[in-house]
Protein backbone atom coordinates (compact mmCIF):
# COMPACT_ATOMS: atom_id res chain seq x y z
CA UNK A 1 0.00 0.00 0.00
CA UNK A 2 1.63 3.42 -1.02
CA UNK A 3 2.40 6.06 1.51
CA UNK A 4 0.06 8.97 0.32
CA UNK A 5 -3.27 6.39 0.45
CA UNK A 6 -5.13 6.37 3.49
CA UNK A 7 -5.94 3.20 5.07
CA UNK A 8 -9.59 2.03 5.00
CA UNK A 9 -9.89 -0.78 7.41
CA UNK A 10 -12.60 -3.66 5.65
CA UNK A 11 -15.52 -4.19 6.90
CA UNK A 12 -15.74 -6.82 10.03
CA UNK A 13 -18.15 -8.58 12.18
CA UNK A 14 -15.93 -8.49 14.99
CA UNK A 15 -16.76 -4.92 16.85
CA UNK A 16 -20.40 -6.37 17.23
CA UNK A 17 -19.11 -10.19 18.94
CA UNK A 18 -17.32 -8.18 21.18
CA UNK A 19 -20.23 -6.01 22.10
CA UNK A 20 -22.45 -8.78 22.81
CA UNK A 21 -19.62 -11.02 24.39
CA UNK A 22 -18.88 -7.73 26.84
CA UNK A 23 -22.61 -7.08 27.40
CA UNK A 24 -23.57 -11.35 28.52
CA UNK A 25 -20.21 -10.55 30.72
CA UNK A 26 -21.52 -7.41 32.25
CA UNK A 27 -24.98 -9.26 32.43
CA UNK A 28 -24.02 -12.38 33.86
CA UNK A 29 -21.84 -10.95 36.52
CA UNK A 30 -24.37 -8.46 37.87
CA UNK A 31 -26.98 -11.30 38.47
CA UNK A 32 -23.95 -13.27 40.06
CA UNK A 33 -23.28 -10.56 41.93
CA UNK A 34 -27.46 -10.79 43.23
CA UNK A 35 -26.80 -14.35 43.79
CA UNK A 36 -29.28 -15.43 40.39
CA UNK A 37 -28.36 -18.95 39.84
CA UNK A 38 -27.55 -18.35 36.14
CA UNK A 39 -25.29 -15.62 36.48
CA UNK A 40 -21.98 -17.62 37.02
CA UNK A 41 -23.28 -19.56 33.60
CA UNK A 42 -24.28 -16.50 31.42
CA UNK A 43 -20.45 -14.79 32.95
CA UNK A 44 -18.31 -17.83 31.93
CA UNK A 45 -20.15 -17.84 28.66
CA UNK A 46 -19.57 -13.97 27.98
CA UNK A 47 -16.04 -14.38 29.22
CA UNK A 48 -15.71 -17.06 26.20
CA UNK A 49 -17.33 -14.36 24.26
CA UNK A 50 -14.97 -11.91 24.92
CA UNK A 51 -11.40 -13.99 24.48
CA UNK A 52 -12.60 -15.33 21.13
CA UNK A 53 -13.59 -11.91 20.25
CA UNK A 54 -9.88 -10.95 21.28
CA UNK A 55 -8.17 -13.74 19.90
CA UNK A 56 -10.06 -13.69 16.35
CA UNK A 57 -9.76 -9.80 15.74
CA UNK A 58 -5.76 -9.43 17.39
CA UNK A 59 -5.23 -11.88 14.81
CA UNK A 60 -6.61 -11.10 11.88
CA UNK A 61 -4.84 -7.54 12.33
CA UNK A 62 -1.21 -9.74 13.13
CA UNK A 63 -2.20 -11.55 9.92
CA UNK A 64 -2.52 -8.19 8.00
CA UNK A 65 0.58 -6.50 9.65
CA UNK A 66 2.29 -9.56 8.79
CA UNK A 67 1.55 -9.46 4.88
CA UNK A 68 2.77 -5.76 4.44
CA UNK A 69 -1.06 -4.75 4.46
CA UNK A 70 -0.37 -1.44 6.57
CA UNK A 71 1.67 1.37 6.14
CA UNK A 72 3.47 4.22 7.88
CA UNK A 73 -0.10 5.73 8.43
CA UNK A 74 -1.21 2.42 10.26
CA UNK A 75 1.62 2.40 11.81
CA UNK A 76 0.98 5.95 13.45
CA UNK A 77 -2.26 5.38 14.40
CA UNK A 78 -1.11 2.22 16.23
CA UNK A 79 1.09 4.09 18.30
CA UNK A 80 -1.65 7.12 19.00
CA UNK A 81 -3.81 4.30 19.46
CA UNK A 82 -1.23 2.39 22.39
CA UNK A 83 -0.33 6.25 24.30
CA UNK A 84 -4.56 6.98 24.37
CA UNK A 85 -5.01 3.57 25.84
CA UNK A 86 -1.80 4.29 28.21
CA UNK A 87 -3.64 7.67 28.97
CA UNK A 88 -6.62 5.73 30.60
CA UNK A 89 -4.64 3.40 32.49
CA UNK A 90 -2.40 6.35 33.75
CA UNK A 91 -5.42 8.04 34.77
CA UNK A 92 -7.08 5.12 36.35
CA UNK A 93 -4.37 4.13 38.69
CA UNK A 94 -4.14 8.10 39.23
CA UNK A 95 -7.80 8.46 40.40
CA UNK A 96 -6.84 5.40 42.78
CA UNK A 97 -3.57 6.83 44.74
CA UNK A 98 -5.57 10.12 44.31
CA UNK A 99 -8.38 8.44 46.94
CA UNK A 100 -5.59 6.38 49.13
CA UNK A 101 -3.86 10.26 49.57
CA UNK A 102 -7.46 11.71 50.19
CA UNK A 103 -8.64 9.19 52.67
CA UNK A 104 -5.25 9.06 54.54
CA UNK A 105 -3.89 12.62 54.40
CA UNK A 106 -7.19 14.13 54.28
CA UNK A 107 -10.61 12.72 54.89
CA UNK A 108 -9.23 10.29 58.09
CA UNK A 109 -7.91 12.91 60.04
CA UNK A 110 -10.59 15.12 59.65
CA UNK A 111 -12.74 12.21 61.02
CA UNK A 112 -10.85 12.34 64.05
CA UNK A 113 -10.44 16.12 64.85
CA UNK A 114 -8.32 17.18 62.91
CA UNK A 115 -8.65 20.88 61.69
CA UNK A 116 -11.92 21.29 63.23
CA UNK A 117 -13.58 24.06 61.47
CA UNK A 118 -17.21 24.59 59.89
CA UNK A 119 -17.01 22.39 57.51
CA UNK A 120 -15.45 19.49 58.93
CA UNK A 121 -16.80 19.49 63.01
CA UNK A 122 -16.45 16.87 65.24
CA UNK A 123 -18.50 14.44 63.68
CA UNK A 124 -17.67 11.47 65.64
CA UNK A 125 -15.98 12.33 69.45
CA UNK A 126 -15.27 8.28 69.96
CA UNK A 127 -13.11 8.35 66.61
CA UNK A 128 -9.29 7.74 67.05
CA UNK A 129 -8.31 8.57 63.83
CA UNK A 130 -5.54 6.45 62.64
CA UNK A 131 -4.37 5.64 59.16
CA UNK A 132 -3.51 1.69 59.85
CA UNK A 133 -6.79 0.52 61.48
CA UNK A 134 -9.52 -1.15 60.46
CA UNK A 135 -12.34 0.98 60.93
CA UNK A 136 -14.32 -1.91 62.77
CA UNK A 137 -17.99 -0.66 63.89
CA UNK A 138 -20.03 -1.64 66.40
CA UNK A 139 -23.69 -1.70 66.25
CA UNK A 140 -25.32 1.42 67.14
CA UNK A 141 -22.20 3.39 67.08
CA UNK A 142 -23.34 7.19 68.37
CA UNK A 143 -22.30 10.68 66.14
CA UNK A 144 -22.24 13.26 68.22
CA UNK A 145 -24.84 14.79 66.75
CA UNK A 146 -26.88 11.83 68.16
CA UNK A 147 -27.55 9.92 65.03
CA UNK A 148 -26.65 6.24 65.57
CA UNK A 149 -25.80 4.42 62.49
CA UNK A 150 -26.80 1.29 61.76
CA UNK A 151 -24.79 -1.06 60.02
CA UNK A 152 -26.61 -4.22 59.08
CA UNK A 153 -23.38 -6.22 58.59
CA UNK A 154 -22.46 -5.62 62.00
CA UNK A 155 -23.15 -8.73 64.58
CA UNK A 156 -24.94 -7.71 67.39
CA UNK A 157 -21.37 -8.55 69.45
CA UNK A 158 -19.75 -5.65 66.96
CA UNK A 159 -16.60 -7.15 65.64
CA UNK A 160 -12.93 -7.49 66.35
CA UNK A 161 -10.89 -4.90 66.40
CA UNK A 162 -7.04 -6.12 64.72
CA UNK A 163 -5.06 -4.46 62.66
CA UNK A 164 -3.22 -4.78 59.39
CA UNK A 165 -0.14 -5.42 61.09
CA UNK A 166 -0.87 -8.87 62.13
CA UNK A 167 -2.20 -9.51 58.04
CA UNK A 168 0.53 -7.98 56.16
CA UNK A 169 4.41 -7.55 56.80
CA UNK A 170 6.05 -5.67 54.35
CA UNK A 171 9.05 -7.43 55.08
CA UNK A 172 8.02 -10.73 53.85
CA UNK A 173 6.03 -11.27 50.29
CA UNK A 174 5.58 -7.73 49.24
CA UNK A 175 8.97 -6.95 49.68
CA UNK A 176 9.96 -10.06 48.09
CA UNK A 177 6.84 -9.51 44.92
CA UNK A 178 8.79 -6.44 44.66
CA UNK A 179 11.99 -7.67 44.14
CA UNK A 180 9.68 -10.04 41.75
CA UNK A 181 8.42 -7.85 39.61
CA UNK A 182 11.47 -5.26 39.18
CA UNK A 183 13.39 -8.04 38.20
CA UNK A 184 11.03 -8.62 35.52
CA UNK A 185 11.57 -5.33 34.65
CA UNK A 186 15.09 -6.01 34.34
CA UNK A 187 15.06 -9.31 32.63
CA UNK A 188 11.85 -7.53 29.61
CA UNK A 189 15.17 -4.72 29.56
CA UNK A 190 17.36 -7.06 28.41
CA UNK A 191 14.90 -8.42 26.06
CA UNK A 192 14.54 -5.60 24.21
CA UNK A 193 18.23 -5.15 24.00
CA UNK A 194 18.29 -8.44 22.56
CA UNK A 195 15.33 -7.76 19.96
CA UNK A 196 16.89 -4.50 19.20
CA UNK A 197 20.53 -6.01 18.69
CA UNK A 198 18.57 -9.14 16.50
CA UNK A 199 19.57 -12.02 18.82
CA UNK A 200 16.02 -13.92 18.42
CA UNK A 201 17.09 -16.89 21.06
CA UNK A 202 18.24 -14.09 23.98
CA UNK A 203 15.00 -12.39 23.37
CA UNK A 204 13.14 -15.67 23.68
CA UNK A 205 14.99 -16.32 27.17
CA UNK A 206 14.59 -13.02 28.57
CA UNK A 207 10.56 -13.15 27.32
CA UNK A 208 10.09 -16.35 29.55
CA UNK A 209 12.11 -15.16 32.60
CA UNK A 210 9.99 -11.85 32.43
CA UNK A 211 6.49 -14.28 31.70
CA UNK A 212 8.35 -16.51 34.99
CA UNK A 213 8.58 -13.75 37.34
CA UNK A 214 5.01 -12.01 36.63
CA UNK A 215 3.80 -15.33 37.14
CA UNK A 216 5.42 -15.90 40.26
CA UNK A 217 4.13 -12.78 41.36
CA UNK A 218 0.91 -13.05 40.90
CA UNK A 219 1.29 -16.69 42.84
CA UNK A 220 2.55 -15.00 46.03
CA UNK A 221 -0.25 -11.97 45.79
CA UNK A 222 -2.93 -14.57 45.56
CA UNK A 223 -0.82 -16.54 49.21
CA UNK A 224 -0.63 -12.89 50.59
CA UNK A 225 -4.89 -12.25 49.51
CA UNK A 226 -5.82 -15.54 51.22
CA UNK A 227 -3.27 -14.99 54.16
CA UNK A 228 -4.87 -11.19 54.78
CA UNK A 229 -8.44 -12.40 54.22
CA UNK A 230 -8.70 -15.10 56.23
CA UNK A 231 -7.06 -12.56 59.22
CA UNK A 232 -9.62 -10.23 58.88
CA UNK A 233 -8.39 -7.80 56.33
CA UNK A 234 -11.33 -7.74 53.94
CA UNK A 235 -12.85 -4.83 51.80
CA UNK A 236 -15.27 -4.11 54.02
CA UNK A 237 -12.37 -3.81 56.67
CA UNK A 238 -12.88 0.24 56.71
CA UNK A 239 -10.72 2.68 54.15
CA UNK A 240 -7.53 0.67 54.36
CA UNK A 241 -9.07 -2.45 53.62
CA UNK A 242 -10.94 -0.65 50.54
CA UNK A 243 -8.43 1.59 49.22
CA UNK A 244 -5.74 -1.80 49.52
CA UNK A 245 -7.68 -4.25 48.15
CA UNK A 246 -8.43 -1.89 45.26
CA UNK A 247 -5.27 -0.92 44.36
CA UNK A 248 -3.49 -4.50 45.07
CA UNK A 249 -6.57 -5.95 43.19
CA UNK A 250 -6.87 -3.72 39.90
CA UNK A 251 -2.95 -3.67 39.94
CA UNK A 252 -2.91 -7.67 39.96
CA UNK A 253 -5.32 -7.85 37.18
CA UNK A 254 -3.23 -5.64 35.28
CA UNK A 255 -0.20 -7.68 35.75
CA UNK A 256 -2.63 -10.60 34.79
CA UNK A 257 -3.34 -8.86 31.27
CA UNK A 258 0.60 -8.06 30.92
CA UNK A 259 1.62 -12.16 31.51
CA UNK A 260 -0.63 -12.48 29.03
CA UNK A 261 0.07 -9.81 26.69
CA UNK A 262 3.89 -11.32 26.79
CA UNK A 263 2.98 -14.16 26.28
CA UNK A 264 1.31 -13.62 22.74
CA UNK A 265 4.97 -11.73 22.12
CA UNK A 266 6.30 -14.62 22.76
CA UNK A 267 4.62 -15.93 20.39
CA UNK A 268 4.89 -13.89 18.02
CA UNK A 269 9.15 -13.48 18.07
CA UNK A 270 9.43 -17.20 17.67
CA UNK A 271 7.20 -17.07 14.65
CA UNK A 272 9.50 -14.08 13.73
CA UNK A 273 6.78 -11.53 13.26
CA UNK A 274 9.47 -8.70 14.56
CA UNK A 275 13.05 -7.42 13.64
CA UNK A 276 15.21 -4.90 15.58
CA UNK A 277 13.64 -1.97 13.38
CA UNK A 278 10.07 -3.11 12.89
CA UNK A 279 8.73 -4.36 16.41
CA UNK A 280 5.85 -2.04 17.52
CA UNK A 281 3.83 -4.75 19.40
CA UNK A 282 6.65 -5.28 21.30
CA UNK A 283 7.70 -1.83 22.52
CA UNK A 284 3.97 -1.40 23.26
CA UNK A 285 3.51 -4.32 25.72
CA UNK A 286 6.68 -3.22 26.97
CA UNK A 287 5.94 0.48 27.77
CA UNK A 288 2.78 -1.46 29.28
CA UNK A 289 4.60 -4.01 31.42
CA UNK A 290 7.32 -1.13 32.80
CA UNK A 291 4.10 0.82 33.91
CA UNK A 292 2.72 -1.81 35.70
CA UNK A 293 5.76 -2.46 37.83
CA UNK A 294 5.84 1.54 38.43
CA UNK A 295 2.44 1.09 39.74
CA UNK A 296 3.41 -1.35 42.10
CA UNK A 297 6.38 -0.07 43.35
CA UNK A 298 4.22 2.92 44.28
CA UNK A 299 2.46 0.99 46.14
CA UNK A 300 4.91 -0.98 47.80
CA UNK A 301 6.36 2.63 48.68
CA UNK A 302 3.02 4.48 49.63
CA UNK A 303 1.05 1.94 51.28
CA UNK A 304 3.59 -0.64 52.70
CA UNK A 305 5.91 2.26 54.17
CA UNK A 306 5.87 5.61 54.03
CA UNK B 1 14.15 12.54 54.61
CA UNK B 2 13.86 9.42 53.17
CA UNK B 3 10.27 9.76 52.42
CA UNK B 4 11.54 12.95 50.18
CA UNK B 5 13.97 11.45 48.26
CA UNK B 6 11.48 8.55 47.88
CA UNK B 7 9.33 11.06 46.39
CA UNK B 8 11.74 12.64 44.03
CA UNK B 9 13.06 9.30 42.80
CA UNK B 10 9.20 8.27 42.04
CA UNK B 11 8.74 11.54 40.23
CA UNK B 12 11.96 10.84 38.67
CA UNK B 13 11.06 7.35 37.25
CA UNK B 14 7.69 8.74 36.16
CA UNK B 15 9.74 11.33 33.91
CA UNK B 16 11.67 8.38 32.38
CA UNK B 17 8.50 6.17 32.06
CA UNK B 18 7.14 9.37 30.27
CA UNK B 19 10.26 10.25 27.58
CA UNK B 20 10.09 6.38 27.26
CA UNK B 21 6.12 6.74 25.84
CA UNK B 22 7.15 9.81 23.83
CA UNK B 23 9.70 7.51 22.06
CA UNK B 24 7.33 4.63 21.58
CA UNK B 25 4.80 7.70 20.24
CA UNK B 26 7.11 8.74 18.19
CA UNK B 27 8.47 5.74 16.47
CA UNK B 28 11.39 5.14 14.12
CA UNK B 29 15.01 4.40 14.49
CA UNK B 30 15.02 7.58 16.94
CA UNK B 31 12.51 7.23 18.86
CA UNK B 32 12.68 3.57 19.53
CA UNK B 33 16.43 4.64 21.09
CA UNK B 34 14.88 6.98 22.90
CA UNK B 35 12.15 4.55 24.38
CA UNK B 36 15.00 2.32 25.03
CA UNK B 37 17.32 4.68 26.95
CA UNK B 38 14.42 5.96 28.96
CA UNK B 39 13.33 2.65 30.22
CA UNK B 40 16.74 1.76 31.14
CA UNK B 41 15.95 5.02 33.20
CA UNK B 42 13.56 3.82 34.80
CA UNK B 43 14.14 0.13 35.53
CA UNK B 44 17.63 1.47 37.49
CA UNK B 45 15.80 4.11 39.67
CA UNK B 46 13.20 1.42 40.00
CA UNK B 47 15.84 -0.45 41.50
CA UNK B 48 17.79 2.30 43.53
CA UNK B 49 14.52 3.25 45.11
CA UNK B 50 13.85 -0.61 46.25
CA UNK B 51 17.53 -0.51 47.87
CA UNK B 52 17.13 2.70 49.36
CA UNK B 53 13.45 2.02 51.44
CA UNK B 54 14.65 -1.82 52.10
CA UNK B 55 17.99 -0.27 53.29
CA UNK B 56 15.93 2.81 55.17
CA UNK B 57 13.74 0.22 56.92
CA UNK B 58 16.96 -2.17 57.95
CA UNK B 59 18.41 0.87 59.17
CA UNK B 60 15.21 2.13 61.29
CA UNK B 61 15.04 5.48 59.26
CA UNK B 62 11.36 4.54 58.43
CA UNK B 63 9.05 1.90 59.82
CA UNK B 64 6.34 0.22 57.91
CA UNK B 65 2.78 1.20 57.38
CA UNK B 66 1.36 -2.39 58.85
CA UNK B 67 3.37 -2.75 62.13
CA UNK B 68 1.01 -2.04 65.02
CA UNK B 69 0.84 -3.18 68.48
CA UNK B 70 -3.07 -2.07 69.21
CA UNK B 71 -5.35 -1.21 67.25
CA UNK B 72 -6.85 1.94 68.60
CA UNK B 73 -10.76 1.16 70.07
CA UNK B 74 -12.64 3.54 67.01
CA UNK B 75 -16.22 3.30 68.44
CA UNK B 76 -18.14 2.80 71.36
CA UNK B 77 -21.40 0.96 71.19
CA UNK B 78 -24.40 3.08 73.14
CA UNK B 79 -25.08 2.19 76.03
CA UNK B 80 -29.40 1.45 77.03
Amino acid sequence: MSEQEYYVPHGTYWPIIGSIGVSTLFVGFANQMHGVEWGGSVMALGLAITVFMMFGWFGQVVNESTNGIYNKQVDRSFRWGMSWFIFSEVMFFAAFFGALFYARALSVPWLGGADNNIFTPDLWNAFSASWHQMAFLAPGTELQSGTVMSFPDVPASGIATATPADVVDPWGLPALNTALLLASGVTLTFAHHALRAGHRNQIVGWLVATIALGVAFLGFQIMEYSHAYHDGLKLTSGIYGSTFYMLTGFHGFHVTVGAIMLTVILYRVQKGHFDADNHFGFEGVAWYWHFVDVVWLGLFVFVYWL
Amino acid sequence: MTGVVSVIIIIAILVALGFGLIGMVKGGKSGSDKMFKSLVIRVSLSVLLFILVMFAGYMGWITPNAIMVDAPIISTPVQK
